[in-house]
């Protein structure tokens, strides 16, 4: 009753503080003197974040304070404070393809699309539709709006031209044409790794999914029971397996983004298929504008299927924020149109129609032809990608890592794809 | 009657050490048992679910893996640092002129905050670009794959434990043996015992309470390793690296199982707790 009676009170307080601006209308002002909090997965648009984050505090005088952290810190700080019911993170990155579900159901989320129907609380020239539908879906669930898209990302095909050309190999046009490309890299260039991938478990589904949809397989059966034992998944898991234990570098099995980031990076590999926003980090690198390639992972020769994996990042704001007007202001501003053609120089593909078709980025891509490749890869990707890339349940990130963990038994020798295939449908049939 | 009233005055001086912990031991601990007994879904309060978490956790495959590899882990690394550190340290306690060299570099390794000792063996055992495997070939031997390769990653683990804090007990070797009483020596030397006697049955019956103290501090800082598995392996490849503690981590952390993490967690301390238990009575029956 006394908690009935507090939130009753916060209520009526809120609803009294509020009351002005609606009758004045959006103001970017409103919440001035406010301080909120903000807690970031280190990635590109974070990194970018925390030196932008001053224009935001002079255009509406909240004081932001950004903490960043490596994602599995990151999640295990979010879930301890969410647990918790702390009100001491106001904005958080969420990826709703991975834990939406999850932390839909736990209550975590604020809806976003209540805020977004009040005029005083958002700006007119907001525009929530310029953002591509199949991201907007992934956010939303029912009618609540969880998140609002900061980055449009999916795993994209890097090879090194340069090396292709020295060893007359020409380049994969087909999924099955990078398998014997990497034999040959091996037998012509014995100082560069042919491939290299993620391989530690529940990362490996995100760049090995593109794999399975393109050889025609998939993770579900049609009536919806897990799918990695049907021959052409069987075959997708084969080829990447084979990549990653007879043609990455020796230990590929505890790799994620961060060790094939620099791999391919410092010129190390050949091949990848790694995130597109990875992009900027690899092109720090010097000599990779030049040389490398970039496109959507080859479509199946047999199949002729091209279904990359495409999924986006947003921001939120905590259900237990008591500051969630000024983190909704926030929220607008860092995906507003503005930030948002800023943050492609940062290599932070927008998910903004708008933004992607606009002067500032063409001109931008057009200055370098990989990042005119880059661009096209992710037009493809927003056109093609599917951001479901597991068998059905709420449960993502146990299935996502029995998935990865079937690769690692292949790659270990201890199960053929088939095998591994089926042990792993058997334990994904007991998440549905 | 002031001896009364000055007996009073203390029992309320304790209150607020008491109290401390019972806010910051005692609190933590059973709010862990009750999760372990709780049906937690996030967001919302726990759930009374009697013993189902524990069912689960002695019916999983990756619990018995996990303890099979924390007493791995265990046994090897405190072996090493035992066997090894009281060699050093009783090297060292024999030369005043080594002591003031090596005593500032032996302290430097477990100076090191964990996360720097992980990301040095991240660059050095890097099977493909690591000095680790630059140095073998440069010498002629085959290169490992150190974190790599299931077989030897809880070797590796080991090692690397056993380089961070080999120093240490050498150290709590060095400050014993120096203690020790010099007469019993003089009487040994004059009935005729040869070095090895004096070791074996003079300073090691000597030093066992001071090498039960290192034992006790290692042993529950071994059980609880985590951090440098984390930063390395993330407990691959596969499940080969993953311990009890990483286990939790991930149940709790990624898969959000909390409840089930915590029934880990909890048996875990109580391992630890049993340890310290064994150790405490072995101290008190060596004691001199």
């Amino acid at each position: 009753m006394r908690k009935l009676g507090f939130i009753g009170g916060a209520f009526v307080a809120t609803a009294l503080a509020t009351a002005p601006a609606a009758a004045q209308g959006f103001d970017w002002k409103s919440q001035s003197g406010q301080t909120i909090n903000l807690m970031f997965n280190n990635h590109p648009w974070s990194q970018a974040m925390r030196e932008m984050v001053k224009d935001f505090q002079a255009k509406t005088g909240i004081e932001a304070r950004i903490e960043i952290f490596n994602e599995e810190q990151y999640r295990a700080r979010l879930t301890t404070l969410m647990q918790g019911k702390s009100p001491d993170v106001d904005v958080f990155m969420t990826l709703t393809s991975r834990e939406g579900a999850i932390f839909n159901r736990a209550g975590w989320y604020a809806d976003l699309a209540a805020m977004m129907k009040d005029k005083a609380k958002t700006a007119p020239d907001y525009d929530y539709e310029d953002f591509g539908a199949s991201i907007r879906t992934a956010s939303t669930f029912g009618d609540k709006v969880v998140a609002v898209p900061i980055n449009q990302e999916g795993p994209l095909f890097y090879w090194r031209k340069d090396v292709f050309e020295k060893c007359k190999i020409a380049e994969p046009k087909a999924l099955e044409d990078i398998v014997p490309a990497a034999a040959a890299i091996k037998a012509c260039d014995a100082s560069i790794t042919p491939w290299t991938g993620r391989g530690i478990r529940s990362v490996t589904p995100y760049a090995m999914a593109g794999f399975i949809f393109n050889a025609g397989g998939s993770f579900a059966t049609p009536d919806g029971k897990p799918g990695l034992s049907q021959p052409n998944s069987v075959k997708g898991l084969e080829i990447y397996a084979t990549l990653m234990r007879d043609y990455a570098p020796p230990g590929a099995l505890n790799h994620t983004f961060t060790q094939v980031t620099q791999l391919i990076g410092q010129g190390k590999a050949a091949m990848t298929h790694e995130a597109s926003n990875e992009f900027a980090n690899i092109m720090k690198f010097p000599g990779r504008a030049e040389d490398l390639g970039i496109k959507v992972l080859p479509p199946g020769k047999e199949s002729g299927i091209s279904k990359p994996v495409a999924i986006g990042w947003g921001i939120t704001i905590s259900a237990n924020s008591r500051k969630q007007q000024a983190a909704w202001l926030f929220a607008q501003w860092a995906t507003s149109r503005e930030v948002q053609a800023k943050l492609v120089t940062a290599g932070v593909a927008p998910p903004r129609a708008s933004v992607f078709k606009g002067a500032d980025f063409d001109a931008w891509v057009k200055e370098q032809p990989v990042r005119k490749a880059w661009a096209e890869a992710l037009v493809e990707l927003g056109k093609t990608g599917i951001g479901v890339y597991q068998s059905p349940t709420d449960d993502v990130p146990k299935a996502r890592d029995i998935i990865g963990g079937a690769m690692q038994e292949i790659v270990q020798g201890k199960a053929t794809a088939l095998e591994a295939a089926k042990a792993a449908d058997a334990e994904l049939a007991k998440l549905q | 009657m002031a001896t009364v009233n000055l007996r009073r005055s203390y029992r309320w001086m304790a209150i607020p050490a008491l109290a401390f912990a019972a806010a910051m031991i005692v609190y933590p601990f059973g709010f862990a048992v009750w999760l372990a007994l709780a049906d937690v879904q996030l967001g919302q309060d726990p759930k009374f679910a009697g013993l189902a978490n524990f069912r689960k956790m002695f019916a999983d495959g990756e619990f018995w893996n996990g303890l099979r590899l924390t007493f791995f882990l265990y046994v090897v690394s405190l072996a090493a640092q035992l066997v090894l550190g009281t060699w050093l340290g009783l090297l060292l306690a024999r030369s005043q002129w080594a002591r003031g060299i090596v005593r500032p570099i032996l302290i430097s390794p477990f100076m090191l905050p964990p996360v720097v000792v992980g990301m040095m063996a991240i660059v050095i055992l890097d099977p493909s670009f690591g000095i680790a495997n630059w140095l073998l070939e440069k010498i002629g031997l085959p290169p490992g794959l150190w974190l790599s390769d299931p077989a030897t990653v809880m070797w590796t683990v080991a090692g690397l434990d056993t380089w961070q804090w080999t120093p240490f007990v050498a150290l709590i070797v060095m400050g014993g043996y120096l203690a020790l009483p010099t007469d019993v020596y003089d009487a040994a030397e004059i009935d005729g015992a040869t070095s090895w006697q004096r070791l074996r049955y003079i300073t090691l019956p000597l030093l066992a309470p001071t090498l039960i103290t290192a034992a006790v501090l290692r042993s529950v800082d071994i059980l609880r390793f985590f951090d440098i598995i984390y930063l390395t392996t993330q407990g691959g490849p596969g499940i080969s690296s993953t311990t009890l503690n990483i286990l939790a981590y991930r149940r709790g952390f990624e898969f959000f199982e909390l409840g089930y993490a915590s029934a880990v967690m909890v048996t875990l301390a109580t391992i630890v707790l049993g340890t310290v238990l064994v150790f405490a009575r072995l101290r008190r029956a060596v004691a001199w």
